[in-house]
């Protein structure tokens, strides 16, 4: 790169000469001796037309080569000047494009001799390739359950920080697994898995366009696109990469995406890696989005040719359990013209009469939403991801979509298992209400839920938690009371707002936050409590706090409803957890009494 | 019987063949025992490149001219296009306000080029991708659409990453596969919100057979390496990471906010003046010291065929206090005396090397991805990896291909079975590589390499290829520019264990035939047919596959 920069210096300052002696040169086509010069100059300029000429008569046998010849002879013969500006933009466009790979600053670059490179190199000391998990942390690792045997409502045993839990009586009912409509055990949704095993194998050997699409991978999504009255459909083989690669396929540099600001994780990486630009609103603050769109309306106005637009949301939000405003959204998307683009992961199998999800749930047509993804992972019991919407949008991602085109097929008995649950799900849809049975069992079980967990009895439950998901959601959050964190002095949110206010994600992990990691400890106290004397394992929220994009929100106790729960069940459990409650927040009333878990914690 | 042609994939036909033919063509029988071989590196021998044929320049200049024309066709086209079918371009205009889904001109080479041979690609299968592969046959019908016949060809598959035979529908691992759904078909959680003792066994199988004190597993391998970087890389981190790492890799590490070098593919001369020149220059502006240098590469490059020169990486990477990353997807199982890849080809301890991940989608039949380390790193990403916390976990039908199917590769089920696997997927890669050398083909890759890209150079040619060995019977993958660099479309025959030596031969004869029929033997060396199969088996075992 160098020596070409140097030829194209010395080149052009000797152009004019050089003119000379190539008019002779074209015009004769015979050597004349050349002018008088200095020494060097000759020697340069001998060479240099030497090779020149060189070049043009190798020009001549190439095929084509001629004409380009018979070009340059006649232009430089018609206009010497412009033959020379043609020249010149040549040597430019060469150099231009051989410096063209990213340089990095000449002055920034210090000389060294190797000598010293050797010597720095073995003055370098490296950090480790991660720090170890610290002490505070350990019980993190402990606390994570281990079923022996299926992930079902009923567990027969199960082991927690190397404490073994059964019980010959009473199974452990099981509150912390996402099989919301419990397909997990349902014996035909096992069958069609072996079925397609029996014929298919397991794994599906390549990606989808190379001979890794079967028959049961195009059945699934045709069956999905029409369980969600969309036009198509395609899968992903894992439900986390499927916003990160979807949303970098639409949104490019200079395209614009609003956000809620309480998006999960998949999203904020999605975005990132999309480089698009990002405004954020409150989350689900329906005044801050219209006030957003307002704002920018004279800018975009003048845009042209117009970039794409998104307003980027949730269904049900994974972070805190509530339901987007979808009515209110599609009327402002369609307002101020904007794509919706919707995660439903959480949503689709849990909300709406036949589980079609947050649409379903709000009446709007599935078309409203131009980009929905979601999961196949929780309601129904297979694996993988999927987003629908029109042709040529889906159409675009089988070739431009990272995850698609370079990762293997789903697992050929994963797609049959989901075609069997969409069938299953469909099944028994009351010809009056509309409703599906399944779904219907599912939504009465959180109604009497939510009513049980906020009756006034369970006074150390009220004294101590708040609800924040919405009543409709299988997934329901307990949050530790605001004046009751204000007590222990919890902070309100947790990790760093540098996304929001910067518009640039932090360049580091979030640091380890002792609060963060105590108030965890708190909840998972409850969990190994109420697990030993009622035979209930209930969950956490499990946000990776190093990896969150977006101010966190407290942790939360999760109670996962599904299908298979009873009322009694639900009698029992909130009875209990009440008890837990007090017996474990009685003692902690302060910060210090917080702080003092950390024996704890290290001894876990 | 009148022929009805359907718009939509139809149904899977019922295979009603006994069950021992449809396993044999699964998995083909060993016919002999001569057709096996022990693949490993000669321990302190350099690893050479591979001695690659070049073809004359007149080739290379048609390639770019083939471009030229396919390039100015699709211009000519989209501009008259525009004006006479608007109705075809409405994606690519602006509609009521709203901007088009994507760019015309991002999409022009698909629209222009790769929508012209759309049918070479994803052709739909049925039934386990083994020996043989079945394919529904179909015609173009208008832009998008196929029409089928319900009818299906069984092709001999060198397209699927199968590289052991583990796509089977019966046998020991399929049937511990069945076994596994008494754990039901999903995992239902994420591993950090709930794991089972399936999950704990299989991590421990995985780090076993690879020789690391821990591993870590994730239900895709895309989204294994897409997710890892940012919990080893910071913005204080160099990673210098091979120019053709896969795409996955490449996704990671740009989530991670690392600063990234790319160095010349596996010219490791370049790697060390890079690294040298980076330890001394320190991060960009402020000239500190890097935190840390991470060096990521491949064991098996899937589109060269080729191999990471392990043992002089590690030289590096102790010489100079880097971290090695080395991605085994299609080296794990594939390479080695014992298929424990690319440490086990080299000989070399894989505790030398820092992270190793891999995915068990290719080797083992199964789908997903791992990663194994010392048990600091791993109990350290068991907190600190994304996809333990927010995304599904791996569902048991696969814990168990994966559980299984590593048992017998190690021995302890069916002993004997993971043996032959083992020295068939050897011999078989060996046997095709001279044959389609002598032949007069151009090949990438390393002798020992189950991936064999096949040269085709002129992209007019991929469809020709790809068609008439799909009508002999022959499913192969062939790809060009942006998967390969523009003058170098190719033709990418995977291996597997599950072929047999006869397979081989018949596949050499029609391969030769087509190769003349469109001028592939671009080599100027080159025998007949007849002459290369007569000592091919002897020949193919010995330490050189020269010509
Ligand atoms: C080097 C490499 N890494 C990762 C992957 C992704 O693996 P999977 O297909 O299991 O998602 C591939 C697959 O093509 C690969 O070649």
């Amino acid at each position: 790169m160098a020596s070409s920069l140097v030829i194209s210096t010395t080149t052009t300052t000797i152009t004019s000469i050089a003119t000379e002696i190539l008019n002779r040169q074209l015009s004769d086509g015979q050597n004349l001796p050349p002018p008088p010069l200095s020494q060097t100059w000759q020697v340069i300029l001998n060479t240099f037309i030497h090779h020149f000429l060189k070049f043009l008569n190798l020009l001549n046998k190439i095929p084509g080569g001629p004409v380009v010849l018979r070009y340059i002879k006649s232009s430089y013969q018609n206009d010497p000047i412009r033959s020379l500006f043609e020249y010149c933009l040549f040597i430019f466009a060469l150099t231009y494009f051989f410096t063209s790979k990213k340089k990095e600053n000449k002055s920034e670059i210090v000389k060294f001799s190797s000598k010293e490179i050797d010597e720095l190199c073995n003055e370098w000391e490296p950090e480790p390739l991660v720090k170890e998990v610290i002490n505070l942390q350990e019980w993190q690792l402990k606390s994570i359950p281990e079923i022996v045997g299926q992930n079902q409502f009923n567990l027969k045993k199960i082991i927690i920080n190397n404490n073994t839990y059964n019980d010959e009586k009473q199974s452990i009912k099981n509150f912390a697994s996402q099989d919301f409509l419990n397909l997990n055990e349902n014996q035909r949704i096992k069958d069609a898995a072996e079925v397609e095993i029996k014929y298919a194998g397991v794994g599906a050997c390549g990606p989808p366009n190379f001979y890794g699409t079967q028959d049961v991978h195009v059945r699934v999504e045709e069956d999905l696109a029409e369980f969600l009255d969309s036009e198509q459909a395609i899968i992903y083989g894992q439900d986390y990469v499927t916003a990160g690669s979807v949303i970098p396929a639409f949104l490019k540099r200079g395209d614009l995406c609003v956000v809620d600001r309480n998006v999960n994780n998949a999203v904020q990486k999605a975005l990132i890696v999309s480089r698009a630009d990002i405004e954020w609103f409150d989350h689900n603050d329906m005044d801050h989005l219209n006030q957003i769109l307002t704002q920018l309306k004279p800018v975009l106005d003048k845009q042209k040719p117009i970039k794409r637009r998104f307003i980027v949301t949730e269904g049900l939000f994974a972070n805190s359990g509530d339901i987007v405003n979808l009515p209110k959204i599609v009327e402002l998307k369609n307002k101020f013209k904007y794509r919706l683009f919707l995660d439903e992961s959480l949503s689709i199998g849990t909300l709406g009469i036949t589980g079609k999800g947050v649409a379903e749930h709000f009446n709007i047509p599935r078309a409203e939403i131009s980009i929905t993804i979601g999961s196949m992972a929780n309601s129904f019991a297979s694996s993988g991801g999927f987003c629908v919407g029109v042709s040529s949008m889906v159409h675009h991602q089988r070739i431009s979509s990272n995850a698609y085109v370079f990762s293997a097929s789903l697992p050929p008995y994963s797609a049959k298992v989901t075609s069997q649950a969409i069938k299953v799900i469909k099944e028994n849809i009351d010809s009056r209400t509309g409703q599906s049975k399944l779904m219907t069992t599912l939504h009465k079980i959180t109604n009497y839920t939510y009513q049980t967990l906020s009756r006034s009895s369970n006074t150390n439950l009220n004294c101590y938690f708040d609800i924040v998901s919405s009543p409709q959601s299988p997934m329901i959050h307990l949050q530790l009371k605001e004046t009751y964190r204000e007590k222990l002095n919890l902070p309100l949110l947790y990790g760093n707002s540098s996304f929001i206010t910067t518009g640039k994600p932090s360049q580091y992990p979030n640091k380890f936050d002792e609060y963060f990691n105590l108030e965890c400890f708190l909840l998972q106290k409850v969990i190994d409590l109420i697990l030993t004397k009622s035979n209930i394992l209930l969950t956490r929220s499990k946000i990776i706090l190093e990896h969150e994009d977006l101010p966190v929100l407290p942790p939360h106790l999760l109670i996962n409803l599904s299908a298979s729960v009873t009322k009694s069940d639900i009698d029992m459990l909130v009875e209990s957890l009440d008890a837990v409650v007090y017996s474990i927040f009685k003692n902690i009333q302060a910060e210090n009494d917080l702080i003092n878990l950390t024996n704890e914690i290290l001894n876990y | 019987m009148p022929e009805v042609f359907t718009r939509t994939i139809p149904n899977a036909p019922e295979d009603d063949r006994p069950l021992e033919i449809i396993s044999d063509h699964e998995y083909g029988k060993l016919t002999s025992d001569e057709y096996l071989y022990t693949s490993k590196h000669p321990v302190g021998e350099p690893f050479l490149k591979p001695e690659e044929g070049e073809p004359t320049y007149i080739i290379y200049l048609a390639t770019y001219l083939n471009f030229l024309l396919l390039i100015i066709i699709g211009h000519i086209r989209d501009f008259f296009g525009k004006i006479f079918k608007p109705k075809e371009y409405e994606d690519l205009i602006e509609i009521d306000g709203y901007a088009p889904w994507y760019d015309g001109f991002e999409s022009f080479y698909v629209r222009r080029l790769k929508m012209r041979i759309d049918d070479c690609f994803a052709r739909p299968i049925h039934g386990a991708p083994g020996r043989f592969i079945k394919c529904f046959n179909r015609k173009r019908d208008g832009k998008y659409g196929y029409l089928y016949d319900g009818t299906s060809r069984e092709c001999l598959n060198l397209s699927s990453y199968n590289y052991l035979g583990f796509a089977q529908s019966s046998g020991t691992c399929t049937d511990f596969a069945l076994d596994c759904l008494k754990y039901g078909t999903s995992a239902c959680a994420s591993r950090l919100h709930l794991g089972t003792d399936l999950h704990k066994k299989c991590e421990r199988v995985i780090a076993d057979f690879v020789g690391k004190e821990d591993a870590i597993i994730v239900s895709q391998g895309y989204g294994t390496n897409a997710n890892f970087f940012m919990s080893i890389a910071d913005s204080k981190t160099l990673i210098i990471s091979d120019e053709l790492n896969h795409a996955s890799i490449r996704f990671g590490i740009r989530l991670s906010g690392a600063i990234v070098k790319v160095f010349k593919h596996n010219d490791m001369k370049s790697l060390e003046k890079l690294i040298r020149d980076q330890i001394a220059q320190g991060q960009p502006k402020t000239h500190r010291p890097w935190k840390k240098i991470i060096i990521a590469v491949e064991g098996l490059y899937s589109m060269e065929g080729n191999m990471c020169d392990l043992p002089e990486l590690i030289r590096i990477k102790d010489k100079y206090k880097c971290y090695l990353f080395v991605d085994e997807a299609h080296s794990i199982g594939a390479l080695g005396p014992n298929g424990k890849g690319i440490c086990d080809y080299f000989q070399v301890d894989p505790n030398d090397v820092d992270v190793l991940m891999g995915t068990l989608t290719k080797s083992f039949g199964a789908t997903g991805g791992y990663i194994a380390g010392s048990q600091e790193l791993i109990d350290k990403l068991r907190l600190d990896y994304i996809t333990q916390g927010y995304s599904e976990s791996v569902p048991p039908p696969v814990l168990g291909q994966m559980i299984s199917s590593l048992s017998v590769i190690n021995g302890d089920l069916n002993p004997g079975e993971g043996k032959e696997r083992l020295q068939r997927i050897a011999f078989n890669s060996r046997y095709l590589r001279l044959g389609l050398k002598r032949l007069g083909f151009i090949v990438y890759g390393a002798d020992d390499s189950p991936v064999i890209p096949l040269l085709i150079y002129l992209p007019g040619k991929m469809p020709g290829l790809s068609r008439s060995l799909y009508d002999l019977g022959i499913a192969i993958v062939v790809v060009s520019y942006p998967a390969t660099p523009l003058l170098s479309a190719r033709a990418r025959l995977c291996l597997s264990s599950a072929i047999t030596k006869e397979d081989l031969d018949d596949l050499l004869i029609k391969l030769s035939d087509v190769g003349d029929q469109f001028f592939l033997k671009y080599n100027s060396k080159k025998l007949p047919i007849e002459q290369v199969l007569s000592t091919l088996v002897e020949d193919c075992k010995k330490t050189n596959l020269d010509f």
